[in-house]
This record gives structure tokens, C-alpha cells and sequence, in this order.
């Protein structure tokens, strides 16, 4: 019923905005006089999931960092070309400039961060290194706290004075930048017996361009300009209200009958009905996300022995042809109206970004002569066989996506054509994206041929590609389901590349290393690298100022945005 | 009469347990769970969800999660939220009275409209006003509550610009009645077309069934005018079975609309639980599931008190 209520919902506002003649609003058309930043102004943001909790410890979910960003600040961000800026400090401490000493053994390091001083919060009480230490805090005692990777390889935290934070890593932690993007404000936070209980978890204190004043569930978020924010004349927006919409198609509505002026996350396939409205400007921005289909190389019945060979996806030629088979360039154009691209890694930006030679294309006839030669003989039904196994997969990725359906019905008609049956059976993201051994997720469990779903990793790749590339990973009943190395496979020489990334300090030594272990799951046939996705949101085109960021959501710079008059 | 409503009340103690047992049985069956939220962020490790299981409890055996939450739940403390960690009691609370505003408006406008038109037509029976309301109150019964609401905000938000396409009111303005009532009609109207369709049709009958019976018979021949006869005789026999309908549909004013408020972007009581249900946040679906289920017994025990006054012939030992 939901899920047919919301296909209905969908086409039925899609039919409906598209045969509606473009409104009379303001045209792009403004004077060039009056794209000068104005002051003043309210402006409405349409999101279309509903932030839970603003707080940095909880945050869970994108739409809760993007709202939550305008007011919480931290010590460093991510700027679009993958570097880090400082924000609430002087600069980001690194090797060079002495703010970060390893020990002589190379086993432990110290980073030392310099605090921008007259700093105050929006309640203007001043912001100091104790707040930094507290964060830290927090995070290892709050048993709610989403995650604490990278702070627990803090030891300690010295403050020797309100602007210095000297911390002790008890190990050489190379992501250190990514910590403290987000902090915590001391004087109000300590008072809390249990601070997801308290009302900071919906109105979080920050030292950023905005406050949060009010937190209406399932209705709106409003922050009002921070009259202590520290950037003379900045924000220039009075006002942010962020509106609760149920989904995107109303919050695309709204924003064509400028009840909003702008929003988030919109759908490569909405794109080419919004790029018809001249009073409405996308900002498609290059993300991390990317799209694959892993290919499951264990025998997938029985979970116990995860060394086992998958009878049909064991044998690297069938893995080859189903790469070979994949039309990349053509689901891009046809499906993602050209808003993505074609896919090589997983790692498609930033200074670890994988720049060694493409995923093979696509060459059918390749494939095909690649099975021949390897003894895959074709039946009368025209699927494949070799030793009595019969070469159908299933393929599995989320219910209810209407590009993935069209992704899957496209790659079962192309393997057809090498003599390889693919059967879709998608599950409801809730199981198949649930990651948990205990609910069952397929790819935990192994049970899947084929699946489908997109990641993005972090400004600092290790993490990601540790867990889902690594050997050690591979989850199974003996180890609880750790790990996320769903493909099984496990390549000596992706596990040294690794190891060798994580080892250093040094971005350059580590970007090849990354690149090494990426060419060598390319080498193993493993992933498919479906494509590259951007992030999608929209203004109306009387808003000016923003800018998209790669690393950030479309937020990072609210402080610049402004209604044009 | 009081030691039968006791009774009743008494009765629905174990009535109400086996409401939570199952209801709490079948979240717990449904596979996926509170932890698949996290499973998107590349900064969580599997270690990170299993801290989270145990701080959530998750990680006990389903009867003692369940008793664990019964036994606060009858102590008042109704847990909290595993997404927003706020308290379930003050998410209902917050929400409560934008479903009572809404579902208040809906069951006022619905009798206020249906009842005279489900006289009129039973005492016009075959009459051509009669077929119209006949048609058209089949046609709404038959409208799914979901494609009515979107008909309208097409028509009259996206067509014709006449009305706002949802939420409660305009954000970033001051209180205006005029705005918050153009943000009721749509939603209202979409409620109450479907509900006046269902109770014209009720009262209709239930008056045509009425109007045939021998004691309206004797009144006219008492000589009393035909004004007296149907509403002093008529209706107060004819409503009946109305008012049955009416007292169980109260506990909607409190669970709000699940679909409508969705559509329309209210933030309500059925959009809490819309939200709750997709998050399979156990804690708002238990507390919001136990608060409609003792509605709905209060609501069939003040039924059957209603109906023994209106027939004095009914009486409850």
C-alpha cells in the first residue's frame, strides 16, 4: 500500500508540474546591479526527510548535517578540491608546519591545534579550548554517541591555555583532519545528566552564521542570523526556515509555485523536467557516491564456510564477460539523463582519487568469445552451462527505486545476449542496506549473486576501503558479520596496498598506495563500477551566493546566501 | 449501569495487554530494524551498532524488551525516541493538538453537512436530489483518501493557485486565521468528502428504515405537523445507528489521518507514526499504538453507553 501510494504520488505530481505552464515569477532576468549581495530576508528550504536530532554526536543522516551546518561549526572542514581548510582554528596542523609530531618510534603522534581567539558562541559566551576537550569527552562516554572512529584513538587532550588543544594520538591516525568537524559548547552541554534527552539535541548551540530558535517536528526548523557570529556583515539572510515536505515531488512542486525557494537532493531523472523552469537554477555538484554491483566470488548457500567458490562468479572469466557486458556509457545517457558518469573505482575524488587506467568498457563480442574460451557452453535456451552449472544469477538492490529497476532490466537484457540469465529480486532497503547479521542484510550474510547500491567514502579514504576491500573483512557466522567485503575476495595484494595507505602520513605515498589496491580489485573482476553520481539540489534563480562543494552539502556556505531584489 | 461500564473497563485491562504482546510480536518480526539507519554512514563500524544495540537495549531477548517496556509503560514512563531520543510522551503531546485542530474540523464539518442531507434524501426517497447525493456519496465512499487528496492539491494548489499545497501554515509570517483556514480546506475537504458520503449513506438508510414504522404512523394521526414528526419521532430513533458510527470514529480525532496528513504535509499524529513506522523506532510506535487501541475500546464502551440512552428498551445489567 505505501509503497504503491507513493509511486501514485509520484507520477501523479510529476503529470501535474509538467503540464503546468511555467509560472510568472521572478525571472533570471535581474539587472546585473542588483546581483550585488543584499541583506535581508527569509528564505525557505524544502527537505523532503526530516532531520531527528541536530546534535553532533547523534547525527545520522545527511539531511540532519546539512540544517545542522549552518549553525554548528568545527575545527577544520573539507573544501571542494579535497583540501582542509581551518575554521575555528588558525590553520590545519600538519607535518610541515609543525603542529603534528610523531614519536620517534612512529607508533604515536601528537596534533596541536591553534584556536582562532574572540571567538564567542551564538549565546555569547566564548569559545575555548576546554570546548574542544569536552567534545572529545563526550564522544567516548555518551553510549548514544553514532560513532567513534578516529576519537578513539585519542588518549588524552591537554589544554594548556584557551587556545591551544595538544592531543595525544595513541596511534599514527591519519585522518586526524576529519575529527572535530563539529563541536560542542561546554557551558550548556555539561549541565545535561544525558544530553540526547535535552533540548540541545534538537537546538544545538554553534559559533556559525545562524541559531537555531525553533525545532517544530514534522513541520520546520528556523534559524535566525547569529548577531555573535564572528564575519562582519555576514549571513546576509535574516532568516532560514528549512520546511518538512513529504517528498521530493511536493518539495520540486513548491519550489516551481515559490512557496520555497530552494532544496535539496533532487533525482538525476527529475532533472530534465526542472531545467525547463527559468526561474529555477540546479547546483549539480561532483560527489564521492558511486554506484556498483559488487559480484559475490564465495559460494553463496551456506554462510559457514566463507572460503567457498561461487560456482558461476568463482570463475574470473564469467566475472570478466559480466564487466565486458555492462553498457556504462548507455545507462548514464538513457537513465541518468547524462547527470552522471560513467564509473571506474569507488574513489572518484579527492587527493585519493583513483587516476589509473578505466574500467574495461563495453565489447559484448568480448565477452562472449571469453566465455567460449573458458568453456561456458551455451544451451537451448541459449543460457550458458560448464560441468552441469547453469549460469543464472539473481541480482539484488532496493525496492522501490525506479532508476535501479531500469539499471537491472537493462544489465539482465545485456547478459542475456552473452548466454548469462540475471533474475532481479530486490529487497527492501531496510533489509538489504541494514548492514546487520541479525536482519538478515543479504550481502552480510552472503547470500546474494549480484547486488547493487552506492557509497560514498570519506575526504580520507582509508575506513572505507579497509572494511570493503580488506581480507580481514569478510563477514561471516564465525566473526558475527564484521566487516563489509561483500565481493569475499580476498587478493594478497589489495590487503599490502592497504596496509601500506594507512601506514604514512605522507598523502602522496598514500595516494598511490590506494591507487595500487583499486587497480588491483579492478584486476580481480570483482566490482562493476556503474556510475558516478553528483549531488542535485536546486534555488530559486532570485537566490544567489551558494556554491556546491563536493565534500560538503550544499549548506557549507550559507552565510554567503542572499535573495536577490 | 456503573458496575456494567466497570465491568467493561475491567475487561479490557487483558483486552489492551494482548494488543501490546502482539503488536510488539509483529514489530519484532518485521526483518530490517532501528540499526539499518546507520548502516549508510562509512564512519560506523560494526562495533558502533552493537554499542548501539546495547544502549538501546536492543540486544536482550524480545520478552525481556517487551517487559522492560511494559513495565515502564504502566509506570508513565512511555521511553524514548531511538532517532530524536526525545520523550515519546512529549512527541504525542506535540503533535496532538495540530490532529485534534485538523480532525476536529473534519468531524464538525462532516456531521454538519452529512446529517441533514442524509434526512432530506430518505425523506425525498428516488427523488432526483436523492439520486445525485446517492451517486455522489458513492463515488467519495469508493475515493481513496490518498488519490482525493492529491486530485485536490493538483486542481486547486498547482492548476489554479488558489490554495497552499500543504503544511499548516505560511512560514515566516505572524498567526493569520485567513492563512491557517486556506491551509485547512484541502486536507479537511478531503477527509470529509469520503466521511460524509459514509455517513449520509448510514443515516439514510437507518431513516427510511424509521420512517415505515407503525409509532410514525400513530403520530401523524395524532395530528402532529410533519416538522415534529421527523424530528422529534423520526430522527432520534434514525440516529442510532449514526451515533454508534460517530462514537467509534472518535478515536480518530486522536490518531489523526495516517495517509492525509502525509499527503498534506501535517504535522499530526498519523505523520508521527508515518515516520515512527519507517524508522521502526519501537519506543513512538509502542506508545502511539497503546494510546489508539485504549481509544478505540473507550470509544466502543462509550458506543454501547450511548446507544442505551437513545433506546431506553436496551439496559446493561
Amino acid at each position: 500500500m505505501r509503497r504503491f501510494f507513493i509511486a501514485f504520488a509520484s507520477v501523479a505530481l510529476v503529470v501535474a508540474a509538467c503540464s503546468q505552464a511555467p509560472s510568472g515569477a521572478p525571472a533570471s532576468g535581474t539587472p546585473a546591479s542588483a546581483d550585488a549581495p543584499v541583506r535581508g530576508g527569509t528564505l525557505i528550504f524544502a527537505m523532503w526527510q526530516e532531520p531527528t536530532t541536530l546534535a553532533p554526536p547523534y547525527l545520522n543522516q545527511t539531511i540532519a548535517g546539512l540544517v545542522s551546518q549552518v549553525a554548528v561549526e568545527g575545527l577544520t572542514r573539507t573544501d571542494t578540491d579535497g583540501k582542509y581548510q581551518p575554521v575555528l582554528a588558525k590553520a590545519v596542523p600538519d607535518v610541515n608546519n609543525g603542529g603534528v609530531k610523531v614519536s620517534a618510534d612512529g607508533k604515536k603522534m601528537d596534533v596541536t591545534y591553534e584556536l582562532l581567539s574572540g571567538v564567542t558562541w551564538s549565546d555569547g559566551h566564548a569559545f575555548t579550548s576546554a570546548d574542544v576537550k569536552f567534545t572529545w569527552e563526550n564522544r567516548m562516554k555518551d553510549p548514544k554517541v553514532v560513532n567513534r572512529a578516529g576519537y578513539d584513538q585519542i588518549e588524552s587532550i591537554d589544554t594548556p591555555n584557551d587556545t591551544n588543544v595538544v592531543m595525544h594520538f595513541k596511534s599514527v591516525y591519519a585522518p586526524y583532519p576529519t575529527l572535530f568537524g563539529a563541536l560542542l559548547a561546554k557551558h550548556v552541554a555539561e549541565k545535561e545528566a544525558d544530553l540526547s534527552k535535552s533540548d540541545y539535541n534538537q537546538r544545538p548551540l554553534g559559533t556559525g552564521p545562524f541559531k537555531f530558535t525553533e525545532f517544530v517536528a514534522g513541520d520546520h526548523i528556523t534559524a535566525e542570523r547569529n548577531p555573535n557570529y564572528r564575519v562582519k556583515d555576514k549571513p546576509y539572510l535574516d532568516k532560514i526556515i528549512f520546511k518538512s515536505v513529504p517528498a521530493s515531488e511536493v518539495a520540486i512542486a513548491q519550489l516551481k509555485a515559490g512557496e520555497v525557494q530552494a532544496m535539496w537532493n533532487i533525482l538525476e531523472s527529475q532533472t530534465p523536467d526542472l531545467e525547463k523552469e527559468s526561474a529555477i537554477k540546479l547546483a549539480i555538484t561532483p560527489s564521492p557516491s558511486v554506484e556498483r554491483v559488487e559480484l559475490n566470488t564465495a559460494q553463496n548457500k551456506d554462510m559457514t564456510d566463507p572460503t567457498s567458490v561461487h560456482p558461476v562468479l568463482g570463475d574470473i572469466a564469467m566475472r570478466k564477460a559480466l564487466v565486458w557486458a555492462t553498457p556504462k556509457q548507455q545507462l548514464v545517457d538513457k537513465l541518468l539523463f547524462g547527470k552522471a558518469k560513467p564509473g571506474s573505482s569507488g574513489y572518484s575524488q579527492g587527493w585519493a582519487k583513483y587516476t589509473g587506467p578505466p574500467q574495461d568498457g563495453y565489447d559484448p563480442k568480448k565477452a562472449n568469445d571469453e566465455l567460449d574460451k573458458a568453456g561456458w557452453v551455451k544451451g537451448a535456451d541459449g543460457i550458458r552451462s560448464k560441468g552441469g552449472v547453469r549460469a543464472s544469477l539473481t541480482i539484488t538492490s532496493t525496492t522501490g527505486n525506479k532508476t535501479r529497476e531500469q539499471v537491472e532490466q537493462v544489465l539482465s537484457d545485456e547478459y542475456k545476449q552473452i548466454g548469462v540469465e540475471l533474475k532481479i529480486q530486490n529487497q527492501p532497503s531496510s533489509v538489504f542496506l541494514s548492514g546487520s547479521w541479525s536482519a538478515g542484510d543479504p550481502r552480510k550474510r552472503g547470500t546474494f549473486d549480484l547486488d547493487m547500491y552506492a557509497t560514498s567514502p570519506d575526504i580520507d579514504p582509508h575506513n572505507h576501503i579497509f572494511t570493503r576491500s580488506h581480507s580481514s573483512q569478510i563477514p561471516s557466522a564465525a566473526n558475527n558479520g564484521v566487516g563489509n567485503n561483500y565481493t569475499r575476495l580476498r587478493s594478497p595484494d589489495v590487503d599490502k596496498a592497504i596496509e601500506e595507505g594507512g601506514a604514512t602520513l605522507d598523502l602522496e605515498k598514500r595516494k598511490v598506495a590506494y591507487n595500487k589496491a583499486v587497480k588491483a580489485i579492478n584486476d580481480s573482476y570483482a566490482i562493476i563500477w556503474l556510475y558516478e553520481r553528483a549531488s542535485i539540489d536546486a534555488f530559486r534563480s532570485n537566490v544567489g551566493g551558494w556554491q556546491g562543494n563536493v565534500w560538503d552539502n550544499i549548506t557549507w556556505n550559507a552565510g554567503d546566501w542572499y535573495l536577490k531584489k | 449501569m456503573i458496575t456494567y461500564v466497570l465491568r467493561r473497563l475491567i475487561q479490557a485491562v487483558p483486552l489492551l495487554l494482548g494488543i501490546t504482546v502482539v503488536s510488539f510480536a509483529i514489530l519484532k518480526a518485521i526483518p530490517g530494524g532501528p540499526m539499518a539507519a546507520y548502516e549508510g554512514n562509512p564512519n560506523i563500524t560494526d562495533e558502533d551498532i552493537r554499542r548501539l544495540e546495547h544502549a538501546l537495549g536492543l540486544d536482550q531477548p524480545v520478552y525481556i524488551q517487551y517487559l522492560s517496556w511494559l513495565t515502564a509503560f504502566v509506570t508513565g514512563d512511555w521511553g524514548y525516541s531511538y532517532s530524536s531520543h526525545r520523550p515519546v510522551l512529549a512527541s504525542i503531546v506535540e503533535r496532538l493538538p495540530n490532529t485534534l485542530y485538523l480532525m476536529g474540523t473534519v468531524y464538525v464539518v462532516t456531521l454538519l453537512v452529512a446529517v441533514p442531507i442524509g434526512i432530506f434524501t430518505a425523506l425525498r426517497q428516488y427523488s432526483w436530489f436523492d439520486h445525485i447525493v446517492t451517486g455522489t456519496t458513492f463515488a467519495f465512499l469508493s475515493t481513496p483518501t490518498f488519490w482525493l487528496g492529491l486530485l485536490l492539491i493538483i486542481v486547486f494548489g498547482l492548476q489554479l493557485h488558489l490554495l497552499p499545497l500543504g503544511g499548516m501554515a505560511t512560514l515566516g509570517t505572524d498567526f493569520d486565521v485567513v492563512d491557517r483556514i486556506r491551509h485547512l480546506i484541502l486536507p479537511v475537504a478531503t477527509l470529509s468528502l469520503v466521511g460524509i458520503g459514509r455517513y449520509v449513506r448510514f443515516l439514510r438508510a437507518s431513516m427510511l428504515e424509521t420512517l415505515t414504522q407503525d409509532y410514525l404512523r400513530t403520530a401523524r394521526a395524532k395530528g402532529l405537523v410533519e416538522r415534529v414528526v421527523v424530528a422529534r419521532h423520526a430522527l432520534k430513533n434514525a440516529s442510532i445507528p449514526l451515533v454508534t458510527v460517530a462514537a467509534l470514529d472518535l478515536p480518530e480525532l486522536f490518531v489523526g489521518a495516517l495517509v492525509t496528513e502525509q499527503i498534506f504535509g501535517w504535522p499530526g499524529m498519523g505523520r508521527l507514526y508515518w515516520d515512527a513506522a519507517t524508522r521502526s523506532d519501537y519506543p513512538v510506535i509502542m506508545g502511539f499504538l497503546a494510546v489508539a487501541a485504549a481509544l478505540i475500546i473507550l470509544a466502543n464502551l462509550a458506543a454501547d453507553v450511548f446507544y442505551a440512552y437513545l433506546d431506553p428498551r436496551i439496559r446493561y445489567a
